[in-house]
């Protein structure tokens, strides 16, 4: 009995151990850390919202007219005392349109204007970067000075200016006007890691193998920069996110597409706040917190990944 | 003196110097002179920026006057006053036509004096008179107005001036002395303005003759005070108004006016949306319109309507035009942007009671604007010009979609949510539409009277309110100004000018030299409507109903549906019939 009992408490000890273990190993992987999980999975449930919330409400509700004006969400009553709708669970606000169609359609977007507005951005930072810190000499004097000047340059008023000059613009375009303040940052990260890089052993042997400058840079060194590049990429999104909210709440970029800072910009254009229309603005911009959050965190978890200094012990 | 002694005299003396700085009041040169406590001062909502505070020529491109300046400064020589329908004399005493309506003769008041001690006369009147009819510097609506129909004027005695017009016109003292909408002829100093070129001269300091005179400016505010040595109290015309001082404001968006009314910072404001009315009025039941209940709204002089210019592809072509009228449904603007609050224009008109024989004659010819859109009729000309609708929803013709861009004056939220609204309306009916958004002072200064758009949102056809010619002779061809030229008056901008505009000129001018109230009226009115039916150069919308919100805690004596005794528009040229009604709340002094 005694020694059946020990065999059994034994087993589970094993498998406790093996878990413990299985548990260890998946967190062994810096990928897997918690604010980097945390953070994707917020961003993903965003994109999942959207995705799916198309298939499941009728995203034809976001433009004007296609709802009654002024609906509370469901369980609330309005200035007039109207009470809310299932046709329209999140309300609706003065000019017809459905919040939560407005939700579905624009957290996408503003999130597609700052991976955009990335990804430019990035693309040219790297090229800059790998050519300014490899290259050296008078490219990187120059693209130095570049990047260091227009770094200084405040891209909300630059563009405020250009966007009142050329009247509206789309989403595709918005994030390619920002992208020119995005690659400034990647382009010094990128070429100070390269200066570091240049001398490294694997560097120099690739360079006595008679590698091309174009493979040293781009096969060899950009592979070990993959941490630092999605930190960046993401660092630079959340930015480029911030300035399309900016220029939408006062008014600007896309007009007719919604985005989330498009739609605050209405909520206060029409006196929501007085109207004590808060679903109006006050749940896109509980969205817009979540979205920052989801950045923040994905952008802590990657500088855990690429500086092992940070992680717990 | 010990060298730490010197240390402390000199650190004492830079303290004192400092404190000095700090206690002497930075004092802005163009600031009010004394004070004068809030319960004393009227506080005005302007809804743009003054883009030149130190320049007072009314006369040319960009100079505004509705922060005071016509309100306060400026008085009318007469007042149409929609209450009564009666043109009460202000700085004129009467008018008088001949027989044949081309040659009028008007009195002036007796005692009238500048603010400056000289005395205004009909030096005055004349000189200025001849300023509009020999300068090509002037833009003013009023003063393009005055030049295309006087020829001559000639002064009769001090008070006397007769004017003789270039042909017949019966109602040539309502249009022009009247402040039929808005404005009126402005009477200019003669001896302030003698020998300076109008087309620069920026005539500051300001003077008038009214009981406010100017203290000071900037872009966003306007100063006035009261004049106690005003002539009309010293001959007895009025008494002084109670306000001891004016103030215009500009609020920015409907967010900031309502939070200054709802916090007694602002006592008359311009329109809001019905929603955010009363949400105000909830929180301050001091806050009030023009009726007590829904609608709250008056209506405006002005309809609402979407020029179109017919110099530019494809919209030179009258069906596609036609198209866009069927498209636009005036049901859903109502329903949307006005809350419900206006009813849809049924001819270019404003529905009052006055223009009803001429509305019902366009009507019963069978030129009513429809409620509701007619896409069918729409899509049906759309397609007969050729173009076939493509897989994204766009109508495409040799490959090119078929797009246009609205101009919005961003000044009013009215606007920007109407021209929204057709966008939204055109878009889904297949035009690829967009809303242009424009900076007040470039839409009125430069694109809409140069002809620079395709569409735009505003107002052109303003005018009538008791006679259809007004209104009508807007879109003749009378006075036409080729694109990139200044359209005179904001006059047929979008430059209306076929066969058709040539026979409904025809008949306007006919309609132009009949005197008020001949029968043959209404059925010329039908018959030039036709033209504009058939072609339409513009499309009418709905008729605007301001919600103003009058603030009643530090003044009351406001113009409201139950004590109409002047209309409400205080950026008129007739707010000086306001200003004379108002009296201190707490009933003092």
């Amino acid at each position: 009995m005694t020694a059946t009992a020990n065999t059994a408490m034994s087993k589970a000890e094993e498998r406790e151990a093996r878990r413990r273990a299985k548990r260890l190993k998946r967190f062994d992987s810096p990928w897997m850390n918690p604010k980097l999980l945390w953070g994707a999975g917020i961003l993903i449930g965003i994109l999942l919202f959207g995705f799916f919330g198309r298939l499941l409400w009728d995203p034809e509700l976001v433009f004007i007219g296609s709802a009654p004006l002024n609906l509370p969400p469901l369980g609330f009553e309005n200035l007039r005392g109207d009470g809310g709708s299932t046709a329209h669970p999140l309300g609706t606000q003065s000019s017809g349109r459905d919040i939560l169609a407005l939700l579905i359609v624009g957290a996408p977007n503003t999130l597609f204007i700052g991976v955009i507005a990335s990804l430019i951005g990035m693309a040219i930072g790297i090229v800059l970067g790998f050519s300014a810190g490899f290259i050296g000499g008078r490219t990187d004097d120059v693209i130095r000075v570049i990047a260091d000047v227009m770094i200084t340059i405040p891209p909300l008023m630059v563009l405020i200016v250009f966007q009142t000059s050329i009247g509206e613009i789309g989403i595709v375009m918005m994030g390619v006007l920002l992208s020119g303040f995005m690659w400034q940052s990647p382009t010094r990260l990128i070429r100070a890691q390269v200066l570091s890089m240049r001398e490294s052993g694997y560097v120099r042997m690739a360079r006595l193998s008679g590698a091309s400058t174009f493979d040293i840079m781009f096969k060899e060194m950009l592979p070990n920069l993959v941490p630092y590049l999605f930190g960046s990429f993401i660092a630079i999104a959340t930015t480029a996110i911030v300035t399309a909210v900016g220029l939408e709440t006062l008014g600007l970029g896309p007009q007719r597409v919604p985005t989330l800072g498009r739609v605050i910009y209405e909520a206060i254009d029409s006196a929501a706040l007085l109207r004590n229309m808060w679903w109006w603005w006050g749940i896109p911009t509980a969205l817009l917190a979540t979205m920052f959050i989801g950045l923040l965190l994905v952008n802590l978890g990657l500088d855990e990944v690429a500086n092992p200094k940070l992680r717990k012990v | 003196m010990g060298r730490r002694g010197k240390q402390l005299v000199l650190g004492a003396l830079g303290v004192a110097v400092l404190l000095a700085l700090i206690a002497i009041p930075y004092r802005d040169p163009m600031s009010g002179d004394a004070p004068i406590a809030r319960e004393d001062t009227v506080i005005f909502d302007l809804d743009r920026s003054i883009k030149n505070p130190r320049n007072f020529n009314w006369l040319t491109p960009g100079v505004k006057r509705l922060h005071g300046a016509h309100q306060a400064m400026w008085e009318p020589l007469f007042v149409l006053n929609y209450a009564n329908g009666e043109l009460e004399p202000w700085l004129g005493l009467s008018i008088e036509s001949n027989a044949s309506h081309d040659v009028w003769t008007l009195v002036l008041r007796q005692g009238v004096e500048w603010s400056d001690g000289e005395a205004f006369d009909a030096d005055d009147v004349e000189f200025t008179a001849r300023m509009l009819m020999d300068s090509d510097a002037i833009s003013a609506r009023e003063a393009i107005r005055f030049k295309a129909q006087v020829d001559d004027v000639e002064k009769i005695d001090s008070h006397t001036i007769q004017f003789r017009l270039k042909q017949p016109n019966p109602g040539f003292h309502i249009e022009n002395f009247g402040v039929l909408n808005f404005s009126s002829f402005l009477v200019m100093p003669e001896h302030i303005w003698r020998g300076q070129t109008v087309g620069s001269f920026d005539f500051f300091p300001p003077i008038g003759t009214g009981p406010y005179t100017f203290s000071s400016a900037t872009s966003q505010r306007a100063i006035w005070d009261r004049d106690d040595n005003w002539w009309g109290a010293r001959a007895g015309f009025l008494e002084l108004p109670a306000p001891k001082r004016l103030v215009w404001i500009e609020t920015g968006g409907q967010e900031n006016r309502a939070q200054l009314l709802r916090s007694n910072q602002l006592d008359a404001g311009q329109h809001l949306a019905l929603g955010i009315f009363e949400a105000i009025q909830a929180r301050n039941p001091n806050v009030v319109s023009w009726h007590d209940g829904f609608p709250y709204s008056w209506t405006d002089p002005c309809p609402r309507q979407l020029e179109i210019n017919a110099t530019v592809e494809p919209w030179d072509n009258p069906a596609m035009r036609k198209a866009i009228a069927h498209i636009v449904d005036r049901q859903q603007i109502i329903d949307i942007v006005y809350e419900g609050s206006t009813v849809p224009s049924k001819t270019m008109f404003v529905q009052y009671g006055a223009m009803q024989p001429f509305i019902d004659a366009v009507v019963d010819a069978g030129y009513e604007l429809p409620t509701r859109a007619n896409l069918e009729a729409a899509h049906a000309i759309i397609e007969d010009n050729g173009y076939s609708m493509g897989d994204d929803g766009t109508y495409v013709k040799d490959g090119v979609p078929l797009t246009t861009r609205i101009l919005a004056n961003t000044a009013s939220a009215e606007t920007t949510g109407t021209v929204d609204l057709l966008v939204e309306q055109l878009q889904r009916a297949g035009i690829d539409a967009r809303s242009v958004p424009v900076e007040d002072g470039v839409f009125w200064g430069e694109v809409i009277p140069l002809g620079d758009y395709e569409m735009s949102y505003s107002w052109l056809s303003c005018g009538s309110v008791n006679e259809p010619w007004a209104s009508m002779v807007r879109y003749t061809n009378n006075s036409m100004a080729p694109i990139g030229e200044r359209a005179p008056g904001y006059n047929n901008t979008g430059r209306w000018d076929t066969d058709a505009t040539d026979r409904y000129t025809a008949v306007v001018n006919r309609i132009g030299q009949l005197s008020l109230g001949d029968p043959q009226i209404p059925g010329l009115v039908a018959e030039a409507y036709r033209e504009l039916d058939a072609e339409t150069p513009f499309i009418p919308l709905v008729q605007a109903a301001k919600v103003l919100s009058f603030n009643e805690t530090h003044w009351t004596g406001w113009p409201r549906a139950n004590d109409f005794y002047v209309h409400p528009m205080h950026w008129w040229n007739s707010t000086h019939l306001i200003i004379h009604q108002l009296e201190k709340a707490d009933g003092g002094p």
